[in-house]
């Protein structure tokens, strides 16, 4: 079976069962043209009478549109009866389809998802075909709002007595995705509010400083961030009324007290631990285990030489001289007893460890040694850690002997992560109720860095102007006028570089030829927009469209079809890259009076732009 | 009752049931599956058997007793051609569901027609907003094609009786230009005008159409000290498709354009449903010198009805119900379920 059914099937079903018009959502423009071109090929043709009734609609449109005469899809429609309708196509041609589909003579439209919004003209029934849209770049999946609104066209008022929504599957459908948008509530929208240069210039022309916060105030988005922090202040108060039992104690700040104090504790735990490796009583004898001691070891006694410690041994060892004069080497722990006898010796820091001379005489005196010999007592401290450590600590903080110690201790996890949960919240509340205000004095700043501002706000003559260009990249074409980039420029070029700064699309669309003068401007705007960057995100700056504005206003006899032919790009998408540019010129041709040079180019170039297709819709 | 009683009644129960009652007793219930859940249930419950009985009961009193277990084990989305075709009447299938039965399709076809043709008589709705819009700004979020077209024009016609001046917004040109065409045809051509960019067509008429964009720049020339007379008589501000305000790009422009509308002017925003109106509705309430009066519902003036078409020209219904149900756990339409995980199945192994 094929991925999905036929356009001419499709349309062959929804006619037997009486479904049309209908309107056909598909993924992309390119899946209505190949709709419409399977139908072109199709043996599908209306009856005489229904081609007429196209045809007499067509021709009064025609009066009003002269620009779809031609159209090279007319026969086709005429003789099928269905038509594509998206962005790739002009909007006389759109208007045309949309008519033709009011009057009941078509029965179906190829449109793409895409834009929902811009399909106003209902039919009988919808058939949707995928779960997702393109959104730059991406697939994501169809919001509730988007399939409501899909399906919302299916039913005309006064024309039907129900409307069917048909779902039809494609590759990659998500069958859920539609059920669920079709039975369920549309979301919740979101302010989408951004603080543009234009916005602060506007605002400050109208308004003293002062007055900034209180109409950021009144927006959508603050009301929002406000509704967020009622929330989390209701939060905070929670967490106030849970913080009560957590007062002040014997200190006011106790919990930061106990947190030091708790910190210090630990970390002295972990000192002293890795220091006393040695069980108590080697611990206490290792003292008096120094060179020249005479001590006791399992098999005879000896003379301590030196007392070492080797890298990797758990316990010290001693190197003892032997009655016989032998040197060996022996655990300090192995010593069964310390006594309480010793001889001055010369150490030294070579093996034997002491001075030769001293050494014959500690072997003299080992071999002499009496009998019995008084042992030392040794006291072995049996002291805990913890006892330790607190007397230590005791010097620096009031806490181990603080009568709210306990419960310090027990309340103090718990009564930290309120704290913190009070911190927390009290600074998102902060930023929620002015981070719309701080964004608003960031691109102030940026502003009067910029000189179109002075430092107590006001405009300054620069900013006068400034505040008229109003539309994306402002700060952009502002500094492209400031450095008089424009100065004496032909109309055909500033246009070209209109276009390319409105054209934010990405899809392909090769024009061969940019003229000099155009591409070495266009160099100058791209290294302006690089050093920009940090405060205006750059714009694409595609050079084939900017070449494609300057060949129509700057070769007056060019026909509109002439035009199309030197680029790939759609009909739609030039009629729609020229009407931006029109805006953008007609921002500069604002700027009669402080720049008469440059609002007179740009009048020229608008003048220029004003023809053919351009000039049927107001 | 005793042990094998119960235990017997607690395997006749469906799994879920058994969840619940399970609920409370037995830590982490959820894993375990249905036999091992009645052992520990009795195991559990050994000794308050009372407690686990009289829930039962209550929890078997909630609902009906199931029915027998179905007894079909083929799997609905095996390639192997169903005898079922067509609309067969769906009482005699084995998928005995505790709802009604799905509908079939003739009855889902029925009723389609145009009807006949009748005096038009505004809904209330239409009648409250066009009452409302009279003392405060109003609010219309209802469904795509129900009516909202006639609340703008009507509350245009009366603002152009009372001498106001109306300004109509679209999100798009091209939108803009369909209701140009369409206004000069109701009002006459010489009261509607259109403003763009660079074009000003009529530019005095009581009943101007253009871009929010270009609103939002008349206001503030407005605030910025040029005056302009139209702004001092407007009366009415119509924002159509107002959801836009959720625009990542433009959604800005609807937010200026609101805050900065004059506020003798009355606001009829028209948005198609969305979540929360009711939010837009309290932001203008705050901001605006009178209370904003929200207007939201689902119903279509036409009723919508949703069909699942299979590739191979197969046309089913797509819920059980005629029309479409509300809420989410919809059950499919037994049908359009088999015949759409059968597209499954071929589509995503093309090599099976």
């Amino acid at each position: 079976m094929p991925p999905s059914i036929h356009p001419v099937d499709l349309i062959g079903a929804l006619r037997h069962k009486h479904l049309t018009p209908a309107i056909v959502f598909l993924t992309s423009r390119r899946a209505c043209d190949d709709a419409m071109q399977a139908f072109e090929r199709s043996q599908t043709t209306l009856p005489p009478a229904r081609q007429d009734a196209i045809v007499s609609v067509f021709e009064q449109l025609v009066q009003q549109y002269p620009s779809i005469a031609e159209h090279p899809l007319m026969p086709v429609v005429q003789r099928v009866g269905v038509a594509a309708h998206h962005a790739g196509h002009l909007p006389s041609w759109k208007i045309a389809i949309e008519e033709l589909m009011r009057q009941g003579c078509l029965d179906a439209v190829f449109a793409t998802t895409t834009l929902a919004a811009g399909v106003d003209f209902p039919a009988r029934t919808v058939v949707v075909t995928q779960s997702s849209v393109r959104k730059s770049r991406d697939f994501t999946d169809l919001t509730v709002g988007e399939i409501q609104q899909l399906a919302g066209r299916a039913g005309r008022r006064g024309k039907d007595l129900v409307g069917f929504a048909v779902v039809t599957p494609s590759p990659y459908i998500d069958l859920s995705v539609l059920t669920k948008g079709l039975t369920g509530q549309p979301e919740p929208i979101d302010s989408q509010f951004v603080i543009s240069y234009p916005m602060v210039l506007n605002l400050l022309k109208a308004h003293p400083l002062d007055q900034i916060q209180a109409i950021l105030a009144r927006s959508f988005a603050q009301f929002q961030l406000n509704r967020r922090a009622e929330t989390l202040e209701s939060k905070l108060d929670q967490l106030h009324v849970q913080m009560k039992p957590y007062g002040p104690r014997v200190c006011t700040d106790w919990i930061t007290q106990w947190q030091t104090f708790d910190h210090a504790r630990k970390q002295k735990a972990h000192r002293v631990q890795v220091k006393r490796r040695e069980p108590p009583e080697l611990a206490a004898r290792l003292h008096f285990l120094t060179p020249g001691r005479v001590v006791g070891l399992p098999k005879g006694r000896g003379i301590v030489l030196r007392q070492y410690r080797s890298k990797g041994q758990r316990s010290p060892t001693i190197t003892v001289l032997r009655p016989g004069g032998a040197v060996t080497e022996s655990p300090a722990d192995a010593v069964t007893q310390v006594f309480d006898r010793t001889f001055d010796v010369a150490e030294a820091p070579v093996y034997p460890w002491v001075t030769p001379a001293s050494l014959e005489d500690l072997a003299r005196q080992a071999s002499d040694l009496p009998v019995r010999m008084p042992a030392l007592p040794i006291l072995v401290q049996e002291e805990d850690e913890e006892g330790e450590i607190v007397q230590t600590l005791t010097d620096e903080f009031p806490c181990p002997t603080c009568p709210s110690r306990s419960a310090c201790q027990k309340d103090h996890a718990g009564a930290l992560r309120i704290r913190q949960d009070v911190h927390r919240h009290t600074k998102a509340i902060q930023a929620l109720r002015t981070g719309l205000w701080h964004r608003f004095q960031n691109r102030a700043e940026v502003l009067q860095q910029f000189g179109y501002l002075t430092p107590t706000c006001h405009l300054t003559s620069e900013g006068e102007w400034a505040r008229l260009i109003r539309i994306d990249h402002s700060l952009l074409i502002t500094e492209l006028i400031r450095a008089d980039a424009f100065s004496g420029i032909e109309p055909q070029i500033l246009a070209g570089i209109m276009a390319t700064l409105s054209h934010d699309d990405d899809r392909p669309g090769a024009f061969p030829r940019i003229s000099p003068g155009l591409a070495s401007l266009l160099r100058q705007v791209r290294q302006l927009a690089e050093s920009l960057a940090p405060h205006e995100d750059p714009p694409l700056l595609r050079a084939d469209v900017a070449a494609l504005a300057e060949r129509w206003i700057g070769e007056p006899t060019l026909t509109w079809i002439g035009l199309c032919r030197t680029t790939t790009m759609a009909e739609g998408d030039i009629y729609r890259l020229l009407a931006r540019t029109l805006e953008y010129l007609s921002q500069i041709h604002q700027l009669r009076n402080t720049h008469p040079g440059l609002a007179d180019t740009a009048g020229k170039a608008i003048k220029n732009l004003r023809r053919g297709v351009l000039e049927e819709l107001p | 009752m005793t042990t094998e009683e119960l235990e017997k009644l607690l395997a006749e129960q469906p799994v879920s049931r058994l969840h619940r009652l399970a609920r409370g007793r037995i830590h982490q219930h959820f894993r375990l599956g249905k036999r091992r859940l009645i052992e520990t249930l009795l195991q559990h419950s050994s000794e308050n058997r009372a407690g686990l009985e009289s829930d039962l009961q209550a929890l078997m009193q909630e609902s009906p007793p199931p029915p027998p277990p179905p007894r079909r084990k083929a799997a609905p989305e095996s390639t192997a051609p169903r005898p079922r075709q067509g609309a067969k009447p769906p009482t005699n299938q084995a998928e005995a569901e505790p709802a009604e039965p799905p509908v079939d399709l003739t009855a889902f076809l029925d009723g389609m027609g145009v009807p006949e043709p009748k005096p038009f008589v505004p809904d209330a709705w239409q009648e409250d907003a066009l009452t409302s819009l009279a003392t405060t700004d109003v609010i219309v979020s209802v469904p795509t094609g129900s009516g909202k077209t006639y609340v703008a024009i009507e509350a245009t016609r009366r603002a152009i009786e009372a001498e106001r001046t109306v300004i109509y917004t679209s999100p798009l040109k091209a939108l803009s230009n369909t209701k140009f065409t369409e206004f000069s045809r109701l009002f006459g051509a010489d009261r509607v005008g259109i403003l763009t960019g660079d074009r000003q067509d009529n530019p005095q008429a009581p009943l101007l159409i253009m871009t929010t964009e270009i609103l939002r720049n008349l206001l503030y020339d407005a605030a910025g000290g040029e005056i302009d007379v139209r702004l001092d008589t407007l009366g009415l501000v119509i924002m159509d498709e107002s959801q836009y305000i959720a625009d990542p790009e433009r959604g800005v422009v609807w937010e200026e354009t609101i805050i900065f509308c004059p506020a003798q002017a009355k606001l009829l925003l028209l948005s198609a449903s969305i979540g929360n109106p009711q939010d837009i509705a309290d932001w203008l309430t705050s901001i605006r010198p009178t209370p904003c009066h929200l207007i939201r519902h689902h119903r279509r003036s036409v009723p919508l009805r949703a069909g699942y078409l299979h590739p191979n020209g197969k046309l089913t219904p797509l819920f059980r119900s005629v029309g479409i149900p509300h809420g989410g756990g919809t059950p499919l339409h037994p049908e359009a379920k088999r015949l759409f995980a059968q597209y499954e199945e071929e589509t995503l192994r093309p090599n099976r």
